[in-house]
């Protein structure tokens, strides 16, 4: 949208483009939890956030873009409605997005600037014509399976053709619908065609069946179109439709299929017809539509619920005149579950007007499925993240869904660790920065760990003033963290005013001096009562997620949990802090949410003691050689580094962080919970995606 | 005539109910908000799903506003001053509210998305939870009005409102009122953080445009209706009946879309839950109650 615009805009145009240029609503790639942590105001600048790319008409990145983020945030660019634009802060490269509209620093100044650009750019160029159709690249081709004998079996993942067992093979096929569109459907990314041969995939066999048979009763339609190559769409409901193309009937809106599926249903109208044919002849019995127990010879209200009955023809009777086509075609029916049950009536009842087991529940979910409930549903894998609003940014996470519950997880990061050296000979100044960019949402406990162990590897010590000024930094940074943490809980819950206040704490507390923090102290002692008064909070979070105590549980997750372990106690600077360990009981949510307030209050009292905040650097490392190790309690967790020095340069290191245990929580915390509270019970365990080690 | 001046009073309460909103969601009130995002929602691309359930797609956000326009079509702003005085009124609007449900299924399942389809399967499932809560306090103003007039149920408070002869009634109605018109923190079937908008997520443009003044006009009926039941509807000293109707309708919505930034969401279980086993109880006794206090104390 840069640049001259094409041709003048009506007065119309105008007006409504000033109003888009004002009402301009984000949608932030990683995500509003490190806009926070870099001091971003989003709020405060004028930038609606939305909760979908679909209500967003800026995507705000903030640079650089990782690359494991790089396609995901191409298709959410993808999904915007038009016209749209691009605001990056910071820079280095936006992989397959087109070039940012408005671009500035990684400061709130920066944005703001940034943001008057965007408006000019938007207010002037909305309605140009020259704008370029964008595709996101990651869109354009779709991996597929497919059978080297039966190119009509499509699928999307691997297997063995049902039709002759040989193994399925990889191709990759272009899309041909619109690009960009690819939310979480319901059967992504799939063309018309392909999702219908899925949903049937289960009834092949019947199909087949009733295909010969409805061929031999004139349904001429169906049989040519299977002697054909080409593939004819029909009705499922209305057999004279017929297309070539893939569609929706013109009569009823259903999704046309693919004609030799209809030919089962052909099966079914056949039977049908015979059916009326003999109720016409003679309406001997009479059940009732709800208790087909009851049947009599005379028609009648039903004993049981005064229903009126209606007329009945048992299967059995009937047999003798049954065609073919009307028992294979029917040939689903009759291994019905319900069957066994009413055994002893004879057969299948069947009642006038009501073809057998139209939209019976245990016919449609016989092959799917139980969950634990035990309530049979179609299973669909939804993706969440990683930019979901509720969500950690950078964590994917596919859930099976059984209805609304969780039937299964998988989840990983899309911007975990790389490698922790990017050459082999780092300065220790390189080293501390490097190791601090690694983790956006906690930069200063990183940075001291990586001093501690440096230092160590060093044999140098730093003066008492100094390292207890370190320790304030940490500690300033976990209250901010955990504020970080309230509010997306807040975002998470839709407590609105949460997320507003503890935001506005964050973004005060993050670079604050030790007098303005001690200025701060009751707004935070305030925030902190209110929460714990909030009235349906504690319905909303008691005992979901709850972890039983173990070794494997991080940081506050396992001190919410009633395990004293903190890697503060055995620091003796903290000890002569007066320093002790937090913990609550429960390890739910609630116990979560109760355990960061504490070590918000808890973490206050510390830098009102130390009374100064020095960020940690290097100290007198010089050309010394040898290895160190150290372990600092970051806001998620206990993180432990060991490292070589050889004359001065860092040329090895390892590191182990907190939440890569948090990953392999997710499954625990989800699985068989409600949708809501399975994302309540994620986002309860602040995990950050970007220390996951591959 | 009273059907322009109704439809007016109604563009101009949706108009201020959307001020109240943005100030709920954005913090700060700003008069003019609701006409720019309106304007610029017009202006923005209407997006149509990849492989969409077309009919019910564009049916959804239309069939919600026709919900709640015949909704409003029964509440009366002041004597005369009503669409339809219907013998039947206050069955009625809940027959018309009814539709808010297969609206909503039918956005949810339109657009092809997960999302969406969780959404409007959410609703679905909470049907029972908020329409008996709807009903059977209905019920119990009018057994005091002898009527289901919308008119004779105001008339029938000239000397109490309901709010202080049936409060049980009024809490139970507000709250499966806000849960009708999904508002937070019942607001399940949109749940930004769970479904990233939910059955609002695949609209864009127009449609969505469409969509969020349909759940503004319903909001105002429910409010409506809130007052018509409950607190006198245009009774009141000094004003004119219809700038008490207006503002006691404006207060109502205004509380009811901006609670719910004080408290986090309801989980839906629990909601369900308490909607099933404590709100239709109550509620039965309510009916049970009302039912006593008519025969015995003539007020």
């Amino acid at each position: 949208m840069i640049g001259a615009r094409q041709g003048t805009m009506t007065m119309l145009q105008r007006l409504v483009a000033a109003a888009m240029s004002r009402d301009i609503r984000g949608f932030v790639v990683p995500g509003a939890d490190v806009a926070r942590a870099a001091g971003l105001d989003l709020g405060g600048a004028g930038l609606h956030l939305s909760a979908t790319p679909r209500h967003a008409n800026v995507l705000v990145i903030i640079a650089p873009l990782p690359a494991g983020l790089a396609d995901a945030a191409s298709v959410a660019y993808g999904q915007m409605p038009r016209p749209r634009a691009i605001l990056a802060l910071g820079s280095g490269d936006l992989g397959p997005l087109p070039d940012a509209d408005a671009t500035g620093p990684l400061t709130q100044a920066g944005l703001v600037t940034a943001m008057e650009d965007l408006r000019w750019v938007i207010a002037t160029g909305s309605f140009r014509s020259d704008v370029d159709d964008y595709e996101a690249p990651t869109l354009q081709t779709r991996t597929e399976y497919t059978c080297p004998m039966h190119p009509e079996v499509v699928q999307d993942e691997p297997g063995n053709c049902p039709k002759c067992g040989m193994t399925l093979v990889l191709r990759k096929a272009a899309v041909s619908s619109h690009a960009g569109h690819a939310m979480p459907e319901k059967e992504r990314d799939m063309p018309v065609e392909t999702r219908v041969e899925t949903t049937s995939a289960g009834h092949d066999h019947a199909n087949d069946k009733g295909n010969k048979h409805g061929g031999a009763h004139d349904h001429g339609h169906a049989k040519h179109a299977v002697s054909e190559p080409l593939v004819q769409y029909t009705c499922p409901m209305h057999s004279e439709v017929i297309s070539a193309e893939p569609g929706s009937c013109p009569k009823c809106g259903m999704f046309l299929v693919p004609a030799d599926t209809k030919s089962e249903h052909a099966g079914h109208d056949a039977r049908h017809g015979h059916t009326k044919h003999a109720a016409d002849e003679s309406p001997a019995r009479y059940t009732c539509p709800m208790h087909p127990e009851v049947v009599q010879d005379e028609p009648g209200n039903c004993p049981k619920c005064g229903m009126t009955l209606v007329p009945v023809e048992e299967a059995v009777e009937n047999s003798g005149h049954d065609h073919g086509a009307a028992s294979q075609g029917h040939d689903n029916g009759s291994k019905s579950s319900h069957q066994g049950s009413h055994a002893s009536h004879g057969n299948d009842v069947v009642i006038e007007g009501i073809e057998a087991h139209f939209m019976s529940m245990t016919d449609l979910t016989r092959d799917m499925p139980a969950s634990e409930d035990g309530l049979k549903m179609e299973w669909i894998g939804v993706p969440f993240g990683p930019f979901f609003p509720g969500l950690p940014s950078g964590l994917r996470l596919d859930l099976t869904l059984d209805g609304d519950a969780v039937a299964g997880t998988s989840a990983d990061s899309a911007v975990g660790l790389s490698e922790l050296l990017h050459e082999d000979t780092t300065t220790p100044a390189a080293f501390v920065d490097q190791l601090a960019a690694l983790s956006p949402l906690s930069p200063v406990a990183y940075s001291l760990l990586a001093c501690l162990a440096l230092e160590q590897a060093a044999e140098q010590s730093v003066p008492s003033s100094v390292a207890r000024a370190r320790i304030a930094a940490a500690e300033r940074e976990r209250l901010t963290s955990h504020f970080g943490w309230l509010a997306g809980f807040g975002t998470q819950a839709g407590f609105t005013w949460l997320e507003k206040r503890a935001t506005a704490l964050q973004l005060k507390l993050r670079v604050a001096p030790v007098i303005e923090i001690a200025a701060l102290a009751p707004k935070i002692t305030a925030l902190l009562t209110r929460i714990q008064r909030t009235p349906l909070l504690k319905a909303r979070l008691k005992g979901i997620g709850r972890l039983a105590g173990d070794d494997a549980l991080p940081g506050p997750v396992a001190r919410a949990g009633g395990i004293a372990r903190d890697a503060r106690s055995d620091d003796p600077i903290y000890t002569e802090l007066g320093f002790t360990v937090l913990t609550a009981t429960d390890g739910d949510a609630l116990a979560r949410l109760t355990q960061r307030c504490g070590e918000i209050f808890q973490s206050l009292e510390l830098i009102l003691k130390v009374g100064a905040i020095a960020m940690p650097e290097p100290h007198g490392i010089g050309t010394a050689s040898g290895t160190g190790e150290a372990v600092v309690e970051t806001p998620r967790g206990a993180a432990r580094l060991s490292l070589t020095l050889h004359n001065g340069k860092v040329t090895a290191a390892n590191i182990e962080t907190p939440t890569a245990a948090h990953v392999d929580l997710i499954a625990t915390v989800a699985d068989g919970r409600e949708l809501g509270d399975a994302l309540t019970g994620i986002g309860s365990l602040d995990m950050s995606p970007w220390e996951v080690t591959a | 005539m009273t059907i322009l001046i109704v439809l007016l009073s109604l563009a101009v309460g949706a108009y201020l109910i959307a001020v109240l909103e943005s100030w709920a969601v954005h913090g700060r009130l700003q008069p003019a908000r609701p006409a720019i995002s309106a304007l610029a929602l017009l202006g923005r691309e209407s997006l149509l799903a990849r492989t969409p359930d077309r009919l019910l797609f564009e049916t959804g956000p239309v069939l919600l506003l026709v919900a709640g326009l015949l909704a409003v079509a029964v509440i009366p702003l002041a004597p005369g001053l009503i669409i339809t005085d219907m013998a039947t009124g206050a069955l009625f609007l809940n027959a018309a509210l009814a539709y808010v449900l297969v609206a909503l299924i039918m956005a949810g399942w339109g657009p092809n998305g997960a999302y969406g389809m969780i959404g409007g399967w959410r609703f679905l499932g909470q049907f029972v939870a908020y329409a008996m809560l709807i009903v059977m306090p209905i019920t119990a103003v009018v057994l005091r009005a002898e009527s289901l007039s919308t008119v004779d149920i105001v008339t029938s408070q000239s000397s109490l409102w309901n709010i202080a002869y049936q409060p049980l009634g009024f809490a139970l109605f507000v709250a499966a009122a806000m849960g009708l018109c999904w508002l937070p923190p019942l607001d399940l079937p949109t749940a930004p953080g769970d479904l990233a908008g939910g059955v609002e997520a695949e609209y864009t443009g127009v449609r969505f445009a469409v969509l969020r003044l349909a759940r503004m006009v319903i909001i105002l009926a429910l409010a409506g209706a809130t007052v018509t039941f409950y607190l006198g509807g245009w009774l009141g000293p000094w004003l004119p009946d219809w700038a008490w109707s207006g503002i006691k309708i404006l207060i109502v919505a205004g509380l009811m879309v901006s609670a719910g930034r004080l408290v986090p969401r309801v989980r839906e279980t629990r909601y369900l839950e308490l909607s099933w086993k404590l709100g239709i109880p109550l509620a039965l006794g309510n009916i049970f109650l009302v039912g006593v206090i008519v025969l015995v104390v003539p007020i």
